[in-house]
């Protein structure tokens, strides 16, 4: 399984809980958004907004960046602490 | 030296005298503390804040707000620093960080916090949502923070 965790606006859509979605069919992080979006559309297009942020366990990477059973993957969009 | 540094993620209030102490107590000849607070008035929305919600991602956030600190402890000798962030619902006026740098001299002490804030702004994973009497929405980034981020990139 991928966990996969959401912040911000984009916890209004999916929900504050981790998603967890088999692995089966995925190697990279855009792999994981479409079948992110096979299951909600509009979430979909919001992940794919260029200012969304995805981290695969806490590291900022790509969307071509590999992802495996076991990882977990952020959705990041931009920040607003302080 | 390296800098005594002090990093927390708490949903409780902080004690604003209790954190200035143990700055003061790292031998520096000066101390700045920043701190934010809620708003009562939201200039997007228009409205009178009711609350605001803090969210952030554990384990992320405490490594990198330990990397911007690393980076002021790079860029300046400093004693001791302190970055506390607050999570959770806050009311308005309620405090929400805490930023404190302790440095021999106050040249180095106000830059670092500067630095501190401007880096905790644009890079910390924490994300806000303003409750007001006429919508909630989820904060987007200011250009001007932005910018006051970017100042720090440059040599100066």
């Amino acid at each position: 399984m991928i966990r996969v965790l959401f912040f911000g606006r984009l916890s209004d859509r999916a929900g504050i809980e981790p998603w967890r979605l088999p692995a089966e069919g995925i190697a990279t992080v855009a792999d994981l958004i479409a079948r992110v979006a096979a299951r909600d559309p509009a979430l979909g297009r919001e992940l794919a907004a260029p200012e969304v942020l995805v981290a695969v366990n806490q590291r900022v990477v790509s969307r071509s960046a590999k992802v495996a059973a076991g990882d977990e993957v952020a959705f990041l969009p931009p920040v607003t602490g302080g | 030296m390296a800098a005594a540094v002090r990093i927390r993620i708490q949903e409780a209030d902080f004690d604003l005298a209790a954190e200035h102490a143990w700055l003061a107590a790292s031998g520096a000849g000066a101390v700045v503390t920043f701190t934010g607070l809620v708003r009562e008035f939201d200039r997007d929305l228009e409205g009178r804040v009711e609350g605001l919600f803090l969210q952030h991602y554990p384990g992320m956030t405490e490594r990198l707000l330990g990397e911007v600190v690393e980076e002021a402890c790079r860029r300046w000798p400093l004693c001791a620093v302190v970055v506390i962030h607050r999570v959770g619902r806050l009311a308005p006026g309620e405090r929400i960080v805490l930023v404190g740098v302790a440095a021999h001299h106050r040249a180095p002490a106000f830059a670092a916090a500067a630095l501190l804030m401007d880096y905790l702004k644009t890079r910390a994973t924490f994300w806000k949502r303003t409750d007001t009497d006429r919508g909630s929405r989820w904060l987007d980034l200011h250009d001007e923070d932005r910018r006051a981020a970017a100042r720090w990139e440059e040599p100066w």
